[in-house]
């Protein structure tokens, strides 16, 4: 494994504008390997277009990204996901022509056929054997029955599973979740968590992971950051967010507390 | 059936209709034979174009600009270089054209995408045409020494068959593939690994390579070449509507409707031009409307559908004539009427 000195991905100051409007101001966040983070923040908060400044898919306006000791800003996002960054989309971007499985063997044949770098990374000299072949990413999200289906005619939530396996196919380091949890029912947004949990655990992955349902997500990650109005105001550990003044008092007020009070009941 | 059963099928279909071609001058008449012509050259044109237009949705109109550059290098260079060489250089310097027009508008897309290349074949129209006015002081160029009938339609049929046989292979590719992901969702290809800039400008340059030999090869058919026949805008639309009539995703699209244009071409732009222009149109919205794949996805449950819709369309059009509607609807009415009684 990479040293645990040196983090997976340092973002220094991400600004991204608009035109006039600034949606992200001088976010800085660094991440371990094997964290599992979430980031949370109010509709407009600037989650989702930090997440497109660090995954490559918008240009920043200034900032400094390193992925893995590469600086990457500037560059294509096709760079970020052969340096091992994937993500996923908040309305799923399936091929919809395309069958399940030819999905999840596109990313293979890009992004995944990397090798190499795993020897680089040390430890690990190939590819975990679970990311090898379409078939056995299939198995690992669960869609194993449905790989000979279109992508357009599988459910809702399938389809949040399989834009998980295209990103898993690039055979990441980090994978960025952007609101995989949403418009799912209650067991499916547990099994969704408990599969994210897996991942990271099982293919040594750092995870941020955005969402709206806040009480899912604290439950679940380890670190949290909050984002206000394009600024970051709070990381720290879930207990610690819930606890901040400004956190309580810029975005989650009387909401939050309730459900935090409901997660010391339970 | 497999993919390589599907290969296997197409590379059979290629290698009868490449024996047919080739035997086509031994026995057909002259007619025939410039026919046949113009179908491998917009067989050639529209497959090239839709194996890079019809697979990334990037739709463009430069084809013609492209025919024109290696017409001219052609017209240029045939005196004095080998047959070969000359179709050679017509690919590479269209080729290059492509590389530098691309890069300047392959980030656009859709609208913008198609206008650009509209705009910027009419550009290199009319710089060729003061160049050639105030430089060279003519308005077009004779071309003395040209290769023979057969010569001439053996070369077009090789690039034809070449290119169908790109089409098969590139479909099967990583470089296809990429494509095909360009076509579906670009950013999310780029997002799990695409290098979609380079791919865009090699397979524009590709497109742009055969409509370059193509070019090359039928200016000696013309003997005489000007700006205006050989960057005529119409051999770039006709190129577009061939390949999007016979299906631009599909790989026997551009063929099929090829050879359903040229058949209609010959014998309608002769006795009835106005004809042919207008049926080009009628194909055109009817492909749109009722086979948005294209004649290539053409299939007889398409046909039972069409079948089973006139159907439903006459019996509703009779009943509504013979006042058979109106009377069914008086009789629903009674009957709720009846029923509301009760």
């Amino acid at each position: 494994m990479t040293s645990s000195a040196q983090p997976l991905l340092d973002a220094r100051d991400i600004t991204v504008r608009f035109g006039g409007l600034t949606a992200v101001d001088a976010v800085s966040a660094r991440f371990m390997p094997g964290e599992l983070v979430g980031i949370i923040g109010p509709n407009g908060a600037g989650k989702t277009t930090f997440f497109n400044a660090i995954s490559g898919v918008t240009q920043p306006t200034s900032g400094a990204l390193t992925v893995q000791g590469r600086e990457l800003a500037g560059q294509g996002p096709h760079r970020f996901a052969a340096n091992g960054l994937a993500r996923t989309f908040q309305t799923p971007r399936t091929f919809a022509d395309m069958r399940v499985r030819d999905n999840i063997a596109f990313g293979l044949k890009f992004a995944g056929r990397r090798p190499r770098q795993y020897i680089w990374w040390g430890e690990e000299t190939t590819v975990p054997w679970v990311l090898r072949t379409p078939e056995s990413i299939l198995g690992l999200i669960g869609l194993s029955a449905q790989a000979e289906l279109p992508a357009a005619a599988i459910t809702p939530s399938q389809q949040r599973l399989l834009e998980i396996g295209m990103a898993l196919a690039t055979r990441p380091r980090m994978l960025l979740l952007d609101e995989v949890a949403a418009g799912l029912t209650e067991n499916e947004v547990e099994e969704m968590a408990l599969l994210i949990r897996r991942l990271r655990d099982e293919l040594d992955l750092t995870v941020v992971w955005i969402e709206h349902a806040v009480t899912t997500l604290l439950r679940h990650v380890e670190r949290v950051i909050v984002l206000h109005q394009g600024r970051k105001i709070a990381d720290g550990t879930p207990a610690e967010v819930v606890r901040n003044p400004e956190v309580i008092e810029a975005y989650l007020g009387d909401e939050m507390n309730e459900s935090s009070d409901e997660e010391t009941e339970a | 059936m497999t993919s390589r059963q599907f290969l296997i099928r197409d590379l059979l279909v290629l290698f009868g209709l490449t024996g047919w071609a080739l035997a086509l001058p031994g026995f057909a008449s002259e007619f025939a034979v410039s026919m046949a012509l113009t179908c491998l050259m917009y067989i050639a044109l529209s497959s090239s174009w839709a194996l890079f237009c019809g697979t990334t949705r990037y739709l463009s109109l430069a084809t013609s600009a492209f025919f024109g550059i290696g017409a001219y290098t052609s017209a240029i260079l045939l005196e004095s270089m080998a047959w070969v060489q000359v179709i050679g250089l017509g690919a590479l310097v269209a080729a290059a054209v492509a590389v530098v027009m691309g890069a300047a508008v392959l980030h656009l897309r859709g609208t913008y995408f198609a206008v650009l290349t509209f705009g910027m074949t009419e550009l290199i129209r009319h710089a060729i045409s003061y160049f050639e006015k105030s430089v060279t002081g003519t308005v077009g160029r004779v071309l003395m020494v040209v290769p023979d009938r057969d010569t001439i339609y053996l070369t077009v049929l090789a690039l034809a068959v070449l290119t169908v046989a790109l089409s098969i292979t590139i479909r099967r590719t990583r470089f296809g593939l990429a494509m095909l992901g360009i076509g579906a969702d670009e950013q999310r290809a780029q997002t799990l690994g695409v290098n979609t800039r380079w791919v865009k400008v090699a397979g524009f340059a590709l497109t742009a390579a055969v409509a370059g030999a193509v070019g090359a090869a039928m200016s000696v058919r013309w003997t005489y070449i000007d700006p205006h026949t050989v960057f005529n805008p119409f051999i770039g639309f006709q190129t577009v509507l061939i390949a999007l009539i016979g299906g631009a995703a599909t790989l026997w699209g551009p063929l099929i409707a090829a050879i359903v244009f040229s058949v209609l071409a010959e014998t309608l732009r002769l006795q009835v031009p106005q004809i042919y222009m207008m049926s080009l149109g009628l194909l055109l919205i009817l492909s749109v409307l009722y086979l948005p794949g294209g004649l290539a996805s053409l299939r007889t449950e398409s046909l039972r559908g069409w079948r089973d819709g006139a159907k439903a369309w006459w019996i509703e059009t009779r009943d509504d004539l013979s006042g058979e509607t109106k009377r069914r609807k008086q009789r629903e009415k009674s009957l709720r009427e009846r029923r509301d009684v009760f």
